[in-house]
């Protein structure tokens, strides 16, 4: 055996942060999150502070999703920063605290050339320093996901205020005190798709405060789970991943990623572009799908996707579901082979596996 | 027989069995005559983490000595196992194919992969006792 052929990068780095990929057993983590509760610390998720009188005005001319309403104790749902061409600079959360203050989740990755990108669109468009101030607060606070049908039991073990539970999906409750201590807030949110199908909260809150709240989450019953788990939950639900999933060189008509567009919107960069491909149409589409019960070889980033004896497309991500015990994954095909139900074979390791194109959830 | 060792490390304790020989690559293996049980040992198996896939050969199959046999697959990575000796498949288990979380829990036992029958006379100096290979984890894990 050779365990130095190890696939999918350094085990515990992901964008320069140190985090946990595991605790011992990713898959057991991905069915706890799905049957009881976990709890994740996302603190590499890159954070800022938006502030300033004129961050509607900027916002609306920077996303691909229409803001007018967007309001106090929400937040937007992904939205997309895209480029001159319509390709997926980063897909972000914006959350509206209040007129003049936002606070932004971006993708680890991203959180240096996002906010690069938004201060030179800054200038560009003629906003000021004063009209748009960003922090990047990320290393100063932490993220922590309860995910999970029994989440609400963990938010009552760390003492979150009886409002939380009457949240909906995507909003949020500012100053919230957890564990006696103010935290920034406490939102309805997620990305196991546990915020949608039962509970998922979402703690932002200081560094020692984080902490300490991962810690009496798991005493009071939450696993501890990593981002192992956290990607073959997210990929069940058919959750893009940027720099995987899609990237510059993908526009958001192609990769099928509705939630944060406003079809229409020509007012932001890259929105006209974004129509134009939505008209003329595209040469591929992503599509999930699912191999055959009980095929467990996974699909890897790059693994290409044929139909009989043509290539017509290449895997993004793959992963083992322990939900429908059998392979799953995402992709890219020519628009002539992306239906629903349509059979592929996927490579992996040189060999041919049968997989069916499934509508998103694959679960 | 030797007895069974738990070698402790900074980072996990590994059960070594005392019963049988392995291989530089962590592979555990039972000799029987000319047939060889081939299995990953505990520390392997601790490495790889859950694993969620196994490929195992048909019986039949020629193998060759030091080429890959079977491949494991956790979420995160693949790993071969290679064939200690050349030789001829001649049972894989396949109760591992619709759980191969056994090799997680039980790799010395129901967590076997693969018999092989060796072509040639087996030499076993030149596979690892189990001292040797507990000492072989010592060092990776200092």
């Amino acid at each position: 055996m050779d365990l130095q052929r190890e696939l999918g990068g350094n085990l515990g780095e992901f964008a320069g942060w140190i985090t946990s990929m595991d605790y011992g057993n990713p898959v057991e983590e991905h069915v706890h999150t799905r049957t009881s509760v976990t709890v994740f610390d996302v603190s590499h998720m890159g954070r800022y502070i938006i502030r300033g009188d004129k961050i509607y005005e900027f916002f609306q001319k920077v996303v691909s999703k229409d803001l007018r309403k967007f309001k106090e104790g929400h937040m937007s749902g992904p939205v997309l920063l895209l480029n001159e061409e319509g390709g997926i600079k980063d897909d972000i959360m914006l959350y509206y605290l209040k007129d003049d203050e936002w606070l932004a989740v971006v993708n680890a990755p991203n959180v240096v050339s996002d906010r690069e990108w938004l201060i030179q669109l800054r200038d560009r468009l003629g906003f000021s320093n004063s009209d748009v101030e960003i922090d990047d607060v990320t290393g100063k606070t932490t993220l922590i996901a309860v995910q999970g049908p029994k989440a609400p039991e963990i938010m009552d073990a760390l003492k979150a205020p009886e409002d939380i539970k009457k949240l909906e999906i995507l909003q949020f409750l500012p100053n919230a005190e957890v564990l006696g201590k103010e935290a920034t807030l406490i939102s309805r949110s997620g990305w196991t798709g546990e915020e949608v199908r039962s509970y998922g909260f979402e703690i932002w809150a200081d560094v020692d405060h984080g902490r300490e709240i991962f810690k009496k989450a798991v005493e009071s019953g939450a696993k501890p789970a990593g981002l192992i788990a956290r990607d073959s939950l997210r990929l069940e639900m058919g959750y893009l991943l940027v720099g995987e999933d899609m990237g510059e060189s993908t526009n958001p008509i192609e990769a099928r990623y509705w939630l944060p567009l406003t079809l229409g919107k020509t007012d932001c960069i890259g929105c006209d572009k974004v129509m134009k491909y939505y008209e003329e149409g595209v040469s591929r589409f992503r599509v999930g799908f699912k191999f055959k019960k009980g095929d467990r070889s996974i699909p890897r980033h790059g693994s290409k996707i044929f139909a009989g004896g043509k290539e017509v497309g290449y895997v993004t991500s793959g992963t083992y579901s322990p939900m429908l015990k059998r392979s799953i994954g995402m992709g890219y095909v020519k628009t002539t082979h992306a239906y629903i139900g349509f059979k592929l074979q996927v490579e992996v390791r040189g060999r041919l596996h049968e997989a069916k194109i499934s509508e998103f959830p694959l679960i | 027989m030797a007895s069974d060792t738990t070698v402790k490390t900074k980072l996990g304790e590994y059960l070594v069995k005392g019963d049988r020989l392995y291989t530089k690559t962590d592979e555990w293996l039972l000799i029987e005559n000319s047939t060889i049980t081939i299995g990953i040992t505990d520390y392997a198996q601790k490495k790889l983490k859950y694993i969620v896939n196994v490929e195992l050969p048909e019986a039949g199959h020629k193998v060759k000595k030091g080429e890959p046999a079977a491949t494991l697959e956790s979420v995160k990575s693949v790993a071969d196992v290679y064939a200690p000796v050349d030789g001829e498949i001649i049972e894989a288990n396949e109760d591992l194919i619709d759980a191969p979380e056994t090799i997680n829990k039980d790799p010395y036992g129901d967590g076997w992969l693969f018999k092989v029958k060796a072509s040639e006379n087996i030499d076993e100096s030149e596979f690892l006792t189990p001292e040797q290979y507990a000492e072989k984890i010592r060092k990776e894990e200092t």
